[in-house]
């Protein structure tokens, strides 16, 4: 009996501690208390797959997959200058940091100015800036402006046809800011996207062109930069060594970038702070890792464009292209 | 690199671009599948082969690119013989008359016909393009927005035309075509319109869908009710074809070469214009070819004329979109923008330097793509006589086949669901079209060449402060309005002439 009465014993505390861990290991297997992340982590890219957002968040996501030890789903939703990925993230997707955006903070930003979308733009926010791509102003290998004075003295005499990408873009914020500046006249034409615009300014059907600066220096010879937007020209001869705006007119322009970034939604930095604070760590850790330069220079990326930004950054960025949106509104959305 | 361009170094470089026939070859093979599968192209493909691309030496890198684009446009012509499916909107204009050949039972001379317009178009433009590459590239100096709303027009014309059997309803289905074009986020302020509030509408109605729609489902319905692609005598005629069917379609073209050759330059010298294509150029040689015909009402009939125009000038534009990325270092469409991106990442420079350092891969891009030409002229056209047996499957697995495999194709572009639903939708309109006797060929040029006409025109007016008398303020543009005001009458003027002709006999 004795015996028995140890095995019954033995067995109450081995079943007790075989339910104390079942129940323990249920516990962790349910989405609850999982180790977060325990799955791949969604990141909607609202351009089309293939182009440079795409290589750059490859070349990123390799990196930092390591220090996150999960993998990122790219799920691709190009349209509307971004406007479909942006609505697509932020009505289809869980808030649980899952799934992340990565956006263009620049003119997809100042598209929320323009036309407001369906959902409150508070409602997310950039948390890891990657780079940042100034915008110029640029003419045809063909072109008789050589400087950018050249350009200013003409537009004192006549309204010169702008070729941008799209109004709603930083570069043609700096050429409305640099015209408001210096009294020239400038009629800003949008061409539907970067290639078509650098088209413009090669076979002169425009004055001259503003884009950001990567297309146009992926058209070497066939342009000719005569101005940067930005504090600095850190592309330097790739850029034709032009000056910067607030450098040569004295201004003081906040950067006309376009920089992208990963964005995620609100209510998953509200609700998972834990969670929200293992991505910002990673995404920083990713950004030193010298496996992650090898990857970007691979995309044949501009190294000095690379360009760590955190929260504060990226909500600095987000709220100065809201007001300069806010400014320029009648003209962008030509009401 | 230093080297001597003579004749010399052209037939060095033909030699050795023959060698890389183990790339040309396959790249053929993958181009004709992917072009002929409606909404893959060329362009999709090449992206997703990209990383294996960045991983081959450039110059094969550019081959393998190269022949996969020239097959891929060739193959787009297949589908919309046979079965009326345009595997690319290039190819929208084929059907016009190769789908009305294949149902009298000429699949297979249709076939041959368009293999044989599009080597030769191919042969012939890739050859002037490698002679006249930096006087081409001037082109794009010229013909800016302003001559491009007229060149649009030529294109738009054709809606009369297909309209002229019943011009009120050929003109009504015009015009809804256009209202279609007109959806979505206008050019310049980019505001929404008629998307109904779907978000996949702001960039317009994509093209795939439309295009496989008006034309592949809504004839699928069609099939489904007559139960057979051709009449049962025409069934005969394609189960007693031999290779002579294919020698027929090689002679008949050939004794047009004329007809070959014009329309081919009209497809280079728009290729060269950057950001215009295939579309427009195969619509616009089609019009031309129809206002130039002594039998223009004999299109849209299974005419020879109506098949060759289209894929001449489809073809003519893959030499000339190359030549602003070569010359100019600005990419004139998409599969030139990826050719670009791997030539960057491959640390190749674009535009004069590409031709000052490395003439070997500037002009050895040309070349490639005369030697895919001749290689396709001994792998395709024997292909024609097997391929023409599609037709002679029965409807009850054609049609499902059709449907699945076309709205697998609207969804591939952007891969939207939406699209499937689309594709459907547009099936349907071009139903009831069809039964109501309204042209869906005049639909669907208003939804390729309306939102490009509002494009260029309203890009016209941004540059004058909204002053209409631009459209008439360029010696180039003032001459083509001329030249379309003429092209426009002649058709009535010749009726006339044949008719006073023919009461005088």
């Amino acid at each position: 009996m004795t015996e028995i009465g140890i095995k019954r014993r033995s067995f109450l505390k081995t079943g007790a501690a075989a339910a104390g861990g079942l129940m323990l290991g249920g516990g962790l297997s349910s989405p609850a208390f999982a180790a977060y992340p325990d799955r791949n982590i969604d990141v909607i890219i609202p351009t089309a797959e293939g182009g440079g957002a795409d290589r750059l968040f490859r070349a990123f996501s390799s990196i930092w997959k390591n220090y996150m030890n999960t993998n990122f789903e790219p799920g691709f939703f190009p349209g509307a200058s971004g406007r479909v990925g942006y609505e697509v993230y932020m009505g289809k997707y869980e808030p649980d940091a899952y799934s992340l955006i990565f956006g263009n903070m620049g003119p997809e930003v100042l598209n929320w100015a323009v036309q407001k979308p369906t959902f409150n733009i508070n409602d997310y926010l950039y948390f890891g800036r990657v780079d940042t791509d100034p915008g110029v102003v640029f003419v045809g290998a063909e072109s008789k402006f050589q400087s950018i004075d050249d350009i200013i003295a003409e537009g004192k005499r006549r309204k010169l046809n702008v070729g941008t990408s799209r109004l709603a873009h930083p570069a043609s914020i700096g050429i409305l800011a640099l015209g408001e500046h210096t009294g020239a006249q400038f009629n800003l034409v949008p061409l539907s996207g970067g290639k078509k615009t650098v088209a413009g300014a090669v076979t002169l059907e425009m004055d001259f062109c503003v884009l950001t600066s990567g297309s146009v220096i992926a058209a070497g010879d066939a342009c000719r930069t005569l101005l940067v937007f930005n504090d600095e020209n850190a592309a330097g001869d790739k850029l034709n060594n032009a000056p910067t705006m607030n450098q040569y007119f004295g201004t003081k322009l906040p950067p006309m970038f376009s920089a992208r970034a990963f964005g995620i939604h609100k209510a998953a930095v509200d609700n998972h702070p834990d969670r929200f604070e293992l991505l910002q760590k990673t995404f920083k850790q990713t950004f030193s890792d010298p496996g992650y330069k090898d990857a970007f220079l691979k995309t044949k990326g501009f190294w000095p464009y690379s360009n760590y930004g955190g929260v504060e950054e990226c909500e600095s960025f987000k709220s100065a292209m809201l007001e300069l949106g806010e400014r320029y509104r009648p003209f962008l959305a030509g009401k | 690199m230093k080297m001597d361009v003579n004749t010399a170094f052209f037939i060095d470089l033909f030699f050795h671009q023959v060698g890389l026939w183990w790339v040309v070859i396959p790249s053929i093979f993958l181009g004709l599948i992917v072009g002929a599968i409606p909404g893959f192209s060329a362009a999709n493909t090449i992206i997703v082969l990209l990383p294996f691309t960045f991983l081959m030496n450039v110059e094969v890198g550019l081959v393998f690119m190269i022949a996969l684009y020239c097959a891929s446009r060739l193959g787009a012509g297949i589908p919309a013989i046979l079965v009326n499916i345009p595997g690319t909107a290039g190819a929208a204009a084929t059907p016009l008359d190769g789908y009305p050949m294949a149902k009298q039972g000429l699949g297979q001379r249709a076939l041959s016909i368009s293999f044989v317009s599009s080597i030769i178009g191919g042969l012939l433009t890739t050859a002037i393009a490698l002679v006249t590459m930096p006087w081409l590239a001037r082109v794009g100096f010229y013909m800016h927005s302003v001559e491009m709303v007229v060149v649009m027009l030529f294109g738009i014309s054709l809606i009369a035309s297909v309209a002229a059997k019943d011009t009120i309803k050929g003109l009504i289905a015009g015009f809804f075509g256009l209202m279609i074009g007109s959806i979505g986020a206008d050019h310049v302020y980019a505001t929404p319109r008629g998307t109904m509030g779907f978000l996949e509408l702001y960039d317009g109605v994509p093209l795939i869908p439309a295009l496989v729609g008006l034309f592949a489902i809504s004839e699928a319905f069609m099939v489904i009710e007559t139960g057979s692609f051709m009449a049962k005598d025409r069934v005969q005629t394609v189960q007693n074809a031999n290779w002579s069917e294919t020698i027929k379609g090689v002679r008949i073209t050939l004794s047009r070469w004329w007809h070959v050759t014009w329309t081919s330059l009209i497809g280079l010298v728009i290729g060269v214009i950057p950001g215009a294509g295939a579309a427009i150029a195969s619509f616009v040689a089609y019009q031309q070819s129809r206002t130039f015909s002594k039998t223009p009402e004999a299109y849209g009939t299974g005419h020879v004329e109506g098949l060759i125009a289209p894929e001449a000038a489809n073809n003519g534009v893959t030499a000339g979109t190359l030549i602003p990325l070569m010359v100019l270092g600005i990419p004139g469409g998409a599969t030139a923008a990826i050719m670009m991106v791997v030539m960057q990442y491959q640390g190749v420079p674009t535009g004069p330097r590409l031709f000052m350092e490395r003439p070997d891969l500037g002009y050895g891009v040309f070349m490639a793509m005369f030697v895919t030409y001749l290689l396709m002229a001994l792998t395709i056209l024997p292909m024609s006589r097997y391929m023409s047996r599609v037709t002679l499957v029965s409807t009850t697995y054609m049609s499902p086949i059709i449907i699945a495999f076309t709205l697998v194709g609207s969804f591939v572009p952007r891969e939207y669901l939406f699209d499937m639903y689309l594709a459907f939708g547009f099936g349907i309109i071009g139903y009831i079209a069809r039964k109501t006797g309204y042209h869906v060929a005049a639909i669907l040029i208003g939804v390729i060449l309306g939102p490009l006409l509002e494009q260029y025109m309203l890009r016209a007016l941004k540059m004058s402060d909204g002053d209409p008398l631009v459209l008439f303020s360029s010696p180039l543009g003032n001459t083509l309005w001329l030249v379309l005001i003429l092209t426009l009458a002649l058709p009535a003027f010749l009726k006339k002439h044949r008719q006073k002709a023919g009461s005088r006999s």
